[in-house]
């Protein structure tokens, strides 16, 4: 047969590998400074534009998007190109991809550190961006099906069917989670409200994993795997069976994200029995992937490209394992909330798509170059540092994790939690946050020696743009039939078809959990007492999203008593219907949040205390890592937006009346002068224009509707008091003291019970309530609901409550 | 989507949707791998994995 000759698109490689290693370094940093934020709240710069909540969504984006984005690219087009014979379909749509995709980086990083942001975990860029990305995949899709249709290869590759597969699931993905109604350029509201997002974003944030983090990296496994070793992959028959398990099971998954959610349980045990299952088929790829080596282990030896290949495959093993057992209920009762989930994502995001891209790259660029890499012992080294980075990361959060979690959970022989106050169990694991800053400087490390080791063997070598090749042409086979070809054979040398049945498997598990979520209403009973949000509430809930406060504190409290304790009544379905988008958040660096809004509720605080709070919360409470939000104090909310905003939550079914969005603003404005004279009245001056106005009027709304009127009717009833006698002995003062501190009493009324602007002083002889014995034991106990002071009956027993009560009379006050 | 909100109206009982899904897929998980493992003749996988090697990229330790 004639051959025909033709160039292979080195460039476009050459492209994205340069995108991939200064990427690489961009989003290692972010991350990095993201972690000493943790630990040294200082580095948060007290500017809004570095703030953690801005930093960290802008650190997952430059890792999975830029860094992870341009290493499937390089590969792919790499990989696409030489196991079809044939150049890409179209340098155009090459060109346009590659552009296309770091403008979308581009935009990505100057979005999310100004606050525009959807808050949606690994979908955060606003619908502009959003569209962006649309068309840059299509553009991607196009070109890589192109090629595969006018290829010269008669059998397409295993490595292929991962890459359709990524291309059609994360197509289907971002599309759907994607669906949002725009109120300006900049700001958008999820078209899904409350559990329904949360089942949509979660099934999407998964499937990022899936489709975006595995199934084009297990396609780079197939080919680079075996190229750097020299030795055909283990079974190709395995290939067949794991890869379509895998792209059916994967999209049940995302539930495990939601477990002891306000979800209804039937879509939470989908999630968790899929997750399970989906063991077998990852580890499909994990054991095809080792015993490729089978005979050539001494390879591994000398050739650092290998090492991160094996580690990879074995950190996707572990990674894969460690998963399904987090997606066991008892197991994520636990671990849900805790550094657990960061140590899991970041063995799989160091190990497996750290590991395979820079043994990809080691094995690619000498070959792209024709040269040999410029030293090995040099790469060998980064493996080492990298491998010790990662270590020196998550073993420390592990023990991060199983601390927080023996914290919250634990109680005192006389039924109250041992630490009531979540500040201590975060000081408890600081020194872990300094553990994981080593840990990511080494992982940089190791990224700048391969930087440098890469950039000497590119000036070494000698690259050729367009690299000339020759191969027969397609051979166009007979129907199946005639050829005796068993089915998969017959659809492997059918791209399109191939595509769509890849589609079918993979479109299921989705459409079963969203589509009854979404459309049947008896799985979200509505709560009549819940009522949407006020125009400055929304405006509030708005910087919420804008600030990411949901990093660090969610708003889910989980039917556990250590929850219920701690935080108030467990969230129910139906308090979430309004939510465009949902905030339940994933982590609690900071405690939960949903019922700040609960006069006389544990988590309850003053106008005047979240002020002060969100203007340097290291005065508050001196062990706090939030970073502090003076601009609250200077910005102005937009009012101008408002009506717009109305018109959008009406479009999106916000029982808002027939225009309200005329006298949105007139309310709005009504209801932040209420609570600048509150704020006035604490001695704090702030025009009512500012954005710490909307936010206290969003914490202030949370939990509110649901909380029972019997808080209002208990502040009226008679209590009879407690005939409390002190306390002269100086332990038991000691200890009073000691509560008073751990608790958080001095946040509130000073170091040295001095008063502030939020709670009055106990040195002086005036005493709102009363100031005998017990009057002061029955403040502490039960609280003022009125005057914000939490009531500690159900933290603090009996005893130490009169112990707190006899260090404040008889030793601040003197007495 | 009215007609999905009319067929699924009433949510009791949905779990046999899933059972019956599980089903097809443990059937279809049987079927494919036994055809897989014991109808594909071994010379044509070897061959196929095979063809991702230029000639002397393959190595010989086999």
């Amino acid at each position: 047969m004639e051959l025909q000759k033709f160039n292979y698109d080195n460039k476009i490689v050459k492209q994205f590998i340069w995108a991939t290693i200064i990427w690489g370094v961009v989003g290692i940093l972010v991350g990095l400074i993201a972690a000493i934020q943790l630990a040294f709240p200082s580095w948060n710069f007290g500017i809004e534009f570095t703030s953690f909540g801005r930093m960290r969504p802008l650190h997952t984006n430059a890792i999975v998007f830029a860094f992870v984005g341009n290493s499937i690219f390089a590969g792919v087009y790499y990989s696409l190109q030489k196991l079809l014979k044939a150049r890409m379909y179209s340098d155009v749509l090459s060109k346009i991809n590659f552009w296309g995709w770091q403008l979308v980086i581009v935009l990505a990083a100057v979005t999310l550190l100004s606050g525009i942001t959807t808050s949606k975990e690994y979908a955060e860029l606003e619908w502009p961006i959003d569209i962006l990305i649309a068309i840059v995949w299509i553009v991607y899709g196009w070109n890589m099906i192109g090629t595969m249709i006018k290829r010269r290869e008669k059998h397409i590759y295993a490595a292929i069917w991962w890459y359709v597969a990524t291309f059609i699931g994360v197509a289907v993905l971002h599309v759907v989670n994607s669906f949002e109604l725009p109120v300006s350029l900049f700001k958008s509201y999820s078209v899904y409200a409350g559990a329904q997002d949360a089942v949509v974003q979660w099934w999407y944030g998964h499937n990022a994993v899936a489709f975006f983090l595995t199934t084009p990296f297990l396609g780079l496994m197939y080919y680079y795997l075996p190229k750097a070793a020299g030795r055909p992959i283990y079974s190709y028959r395995l290939s067949i069976i794991h890869f379509w398990a895998l792209i059916f099971l994967y999209m049940w998954a995302g539930p495990h994200h939601l477990l002891y959610q306000a979800l209804p349980d039937w879509a939470q045990a989908l999630g968790v029995t899929f997750s399970v299952m989906l063991i077998a088929p990852s580890w499909g790829g994990m054991i095809n992937g080792l015993l490729t080596l089978r005979g050539a282990w001494d390879k591994v030896r000398d050739s650092a490209a290998l090492k991160f290949m094996v580690v990879a495959v074995t950190a996707y093993g572990m990674a894969t394992f460690e998963g399904p057992m987090m997606s066991l209920k008892n197991v994520n009762a636990i671990s849900h909330f805790t550094d657990w989930t960061i140590a899991h994502v970041h063995i799989a995001g160091m190990g497996w798509n750290g590991g395979l891209t820079f043994g990809m790259l080691y094995w690619l660029v000498p070959k792209l170059f024709r040269t040999k890499l410029f030293s090995e012992k040099l790469a060998n080294t980064h493996f080492w540092v990298a491998t010790l980075g990662m270590l020196i990361y998550a073993i420390p959060l592990y023990w991060a994790a199983i601390t927080q979690w023996l914290m919250w959970r634990e109680y005192t022989p006389e039924g109250f939690l041992t630490y009531p106050n979540f500040l201590e169990t975060l000081t408890q694991i600081l020194p872990m946050y300094v553990f994981r800053i080593v840990g990511g400087t080494l992982f940089l490390i190791g990224f700048l020696l391969m930087v440098f080791n890469l950039v000497k063997t590119m000036a070494a070598g000698n690259f050729i743009a367009n690299d000339p090749a020759e191969a027969p042409a397609l051979d166009k086979s007979a129907s199946r039939s005639a050829t005796g070809e068993t089915i998969h054979r017959w659809l492997e040398r059918k791209p399109v078809r191939f595509a769509i049945w890849a589609f079918i498997a993979l479109a299921i598990g989705g459409a079963a959990e969203i589509i009854p979520i979404v459309f049947i209403k008896s799985n979200i009973p509505t709560i009549e007492a819940v009522t949407p949000y006020t125009p400055l509430e929304l405006e509030g809930r708005d910087t919420y999203v804008s600030e990411g406060c949901y990093t660090c504190h969610s708003q889910m409290v989980r039917p556990f008593r250590w929850e219920t304790d701690r935080y108030g009544e467990y969230s129910k379905i139906g308090e979430f219907v309004y939510d465009h988008p949902f905030q339940w958040g994933s982590r609690r660096i900071g405690p939960d949040l949903a019922r700040t809004g609960v006069v006389g509720g544990q988590m309850y605080k003053t106008a005047a205390w979240h002020y002060n709070h969100f203007m340097d919360p290291q005065k508050m409470n001196e062990q706090s890592i939030m970073p502090p939000y003076p601009w609250f104090a200077e910005k102005d909310m937009d009012f101008d937006l408002m009506p717009a905003k109305i018109r959008a939550m009406q479009t999106l079914g916000v029982p808002y009346p027939d225009g309200y969005d005329q006298e949105a603003v007139a309310d709005m404005k009504a209801q932040a002068k209420e609570i600048s004279e509150q704020l006035k009245a604490s001695g704090i001056e702030i025009s009512p224009d500012k954005q710490m106005i909307g936010m206290i009027a969003y914490l202030h709304k949370l939990g509110r509707d649901i909380s029972s009127n019997a808080n209002s009717n208990e502040a009226k009833k008679e209590v009879e008091k407690v005939e409390i006698s002190l306390t002269n002995s100086p332990d038991e003062i000691a200890a009073g003291k000691e509560i008073f501190t751990a608790t958080g009493c001095t946040a509130c009324h000073g170091i040295n019970g001095e008063g502030n602007a939020i709670g009055p002083s106990f040195q002086d002889a005036e005493w709102t309530n009363g100031g005998t014995p017990s009057d002061v034991f029955d403040v502490i106990k039960n609280g003022r609901a009125a005057k914000g002071m939490t009531p500690y009956g159900n933290q603090l027993s009996e005893e130490k409550i009169k112990q707190v009560t006899s260090f404040i009379l008889n030793e601040i006050n003197k007495k | 989507m009215k007609l999905v909100s009319n067929v699924l109206q009433d949510i009791s009982g949905i779990q046999i949707y899933y059972i019956v899904g599980l089903l097809i897929f443990v059937v279809l998980f049987v079927y494919i791998f036994i055809r897989t493992y014991f109808l594909t003749p071994r010379a044509e996988l070897t061959s196929i994995k095979e063809s991702i090697f230029e000639d002397d990229e393959l190595n010989s330790n086999e």
